[in-house]
């Protein structure tokens, strides 16, 4: 079996506060290969971003606590290194794509300086070869004309303009794995296939993993071969894309596919919603967080915490954390 | 983003106005400092009080002094202390200021917000009396002072500046790209205060003037030369007697450089605004 390219092993994000410990990620493990593409998915606040900077370990200076038994990028544990060592990873081994397409640069800096001063950072191997890289890589995002946007303030860029030279900052010096947190929620749905077009493009090119953060299921559904439903900072579901899609087991997960608007639906009988709201993390309830919304819930739903079984009849790479599944 | 901003500058009158009058004053300090213009300034060349004449554009002061001589070189000496106490006190109040914004509510801040609080009590010309008494007469007690009081605005305005800019989304990018936090404050974080700075800039070199004329006049300033503010001081003595030679220069000077500071000041900062489109 080959190594996994991103593999996350009982990760937890906690805040100590006054009042007792706000649990924001809850001892997630997961692994993406290479060349595959894993979207994390679930509401507002459920964790999903927070996920991606405690990976990344960005989140030292925030306050908030971070374990984890293991964070590998091919094998090679980053969870353990010191910051020194951690900040040669970041960027030429794992790097990020923000939700924000603009917000994400630099607004003193040309687009073209700024690519060229992650390859030079951490390839370094001279001018001519970092402004050819720097070029290459708005190229491979797919702008004609990599030059201009090069010379190109970020102001000076539409949105879907700008998301593209993000991620060709993100991906100039090749990263092994991606993180993708929402890169396409801010632009409109022409723009986000373009954007979902390039990453897969871009990953059949270098064989990256990605991560990709995503509340929309349709782009999930687009660009994902395996899918993590998250809720309360747990996952709930871990399965591949069809499945979820045809046969979700998580009574979650099929509340979240059910809540698709459907264009093609014959007769509207209105949005359907899941009851309830997000619990807030000073106040998550016992056993399964989803238990208060669940219509299939059992006495066991609130006293315990179901485990993520993963490795059973239908894939071995996938489970479903539930007492009473679908 | 220079070329944008010139381009805005160019566009805007009053601005261009400004940058004429504090050219001309430049160029005039420039002269009298590779030895030009205003050399003969402590020179006795004529009569006391003499009126103005073609000798003596703007006549002679009580000791047969020509006060056109005078007046170029208090304008050197403006750009002078301008320079010296901008210079030192932008340089000194950037850093303070993006350490504390970039650290803030740290002890590295605590600590220099109370070092800020302190020179910001003492009342200033007390404080200039007494740095140019433990200095005994220093000539660079009067730059000295003022470096060290004036910094505390600029390092304000930086330190807020930070604090916001360091909230940005391009910041947590600069880190997710491996960026050490100090490589990222010089970076990117003082290149996006530009802006402020070069206003706050011009400003000080307004303030550093006028304070310089105010502590001459009070004699705790210019020790070798001469400035407008001794100019003025030497007037307080001649307008009694009804002769406004060195009065007039003096102030018309001081107020024609220090209203084309303010008009490129204004038009800077609008040029600067990144929000604002070429009309």
């Amino acid at each position: 079996m080959s190594v996994a390219a991103l593999n996350v092993k009982d990760l937890s994000v906690w805040f100590e506060t006054e009042s007792g410990r706000l649990q924001i990620v809850d001892n997630i493990s997961f692994s993406i290969k290479a060349g595959e593409t894993t979207g994390l998915v679930g509401e507002s606040g459920c964790g999903k971003t927070m996920t991606a900077f405690a990976i990344l370990g960005l989140l030292r200076a925030s306050g908030a606590r971070v374990e984890s038994a293991a964070i590998e990028i091919g094998g090679r544990d980053i969870s353990t290194l010191s910051a020194g060592q951690r900040r040669r990873v970041l960027g030429r081994d794992i790097a990020m794509v923000f939700q924000q397409p603009g917000a994400a640069l630099d607004p003193v800096f040309t687009i073209g300086r700024q690519i060229a001063a992650v390859h030079r950072r951490h390839v370094g191997d001279g001018r001519s070869n970092t402004r050819r890289a720097m070029l290459d890589s708005l190229e491979q995002v797919g702008f004609g004309k990599p030059e201009k946007i090069a010379a190109a303030y970020p102001h000076e860029l539409s949105g879907g303009m700008a998301q593209l030279a993000m991620i060709a900052m993100a991906t100039v010096c090749k990263p092994a794995v991606l993180i993708a947190d929402e890169p396409s929620t801010a632009l409109d749905s022409g723009t986000r296939a373009v954007i979902l077009q390039q990453i897969k493009r871009l990953q059949a090119d270098h064989g990256t993993a990605i991560l990709l953060i995503s509340h929309d299921l349709s782009v999930i559904r687009q660009s994902c071969q395996n899918v993590m439903v998250m809720y309360c900072g747990r996952l709930l579901e871990v399965t591949d894309c069809q499945s979820l899609f045809s046969s979700p087991r998580h009574p979650y997960s099929a509340g979240l596919i059910s809540c698709i608007p459907q264009i093609s639906a014959v007769k509207p009988s209105g949005i359907i919603t899941i009851p309830g709201r997000v619990p807030a993390p000073s106040a998550l309830p016992p056993g399964c967080h989803f238990a208060p919304r669940c219509d299939r819930a059992l006495s066991a739903c609130v006293q315990s915490i179901p485990a993520l079984e993963t490795g059973n009849q239908r894939s071995n790479n996938s489970g479903v954390a539930c007492f009473s599944p679908l | 983003m220079i070329l944008t901003t010139w381009q805005r500058l160019k566009a805007d009158r009053y601005g261009m106005g400004g940058l004429l009058i504090v050219s001309l004053f430049a160029v005039v300090a420039i002269c009298v400092w590779i030895g030009l213009l205003g050399q003969s300034w402590s020179e006795v060349s004529g009569n006391r009080w003499e009126s103005f004449s073609a000798a003596h554009w703007f006549g002679t002061n009580l000791l047969g002094q020509d006060i056109l001589q005078r007046t170029l070189f208090g304008a050197a000496t403006a750009f002078e202390v301008g320079l010296i106490v901008t210079t030192f006190s932008i340089v000194l109040g950037t850093v303070l200021g993006a350490l504390a914004g970039w650290y803030s509510h740290g002890w590295l801040d605590e600590t220099i917000l109370w070092l800020k609080g302190v020179l910001d009590s003492i009342p200033f010309y007390l404080f200039a009396a007494a740095i140019a008494y433990a200095l005994q007469g220093n000539r660079w007690a009067m730059h000295l002072a003022m470096i060290i009081t004036f910094w505390t605005t600029t390092a304000r305005i930086v330190r807020g500046e930070v604090m916001r800019i360091k909230q940005r989304e391009f910041i947590e990018a600069a880190r997710a790209i491996g960026l050490p936090g100090i490589t990222i404050v010089f970076r990117h974080v003082l290149p996006n205060t530009m802006h402020v700075l070069l206003v706050q800039a011009t400003i000080v070199f307004v303030v550093a003037i006028k304070t310089e004329v105010i502590l001459s006049f009070l004699g705790l300033g210019m020790q070798d030369g001469v400035s407008w503010g001794l100019m003025l001081a030497e007037s307080s003595q001649e307008v009694v007697a009804g002769h406004f030679g060195n009065f007039t220069a003096a102030s018309v000077s001081l107020f024609i450089l220090l209203m084309g500071f303010n008009l490129l000041s204004d038009a800077l900062q609008d040029a600067l605004d990144p929000r604002r489109v070429i009309t």
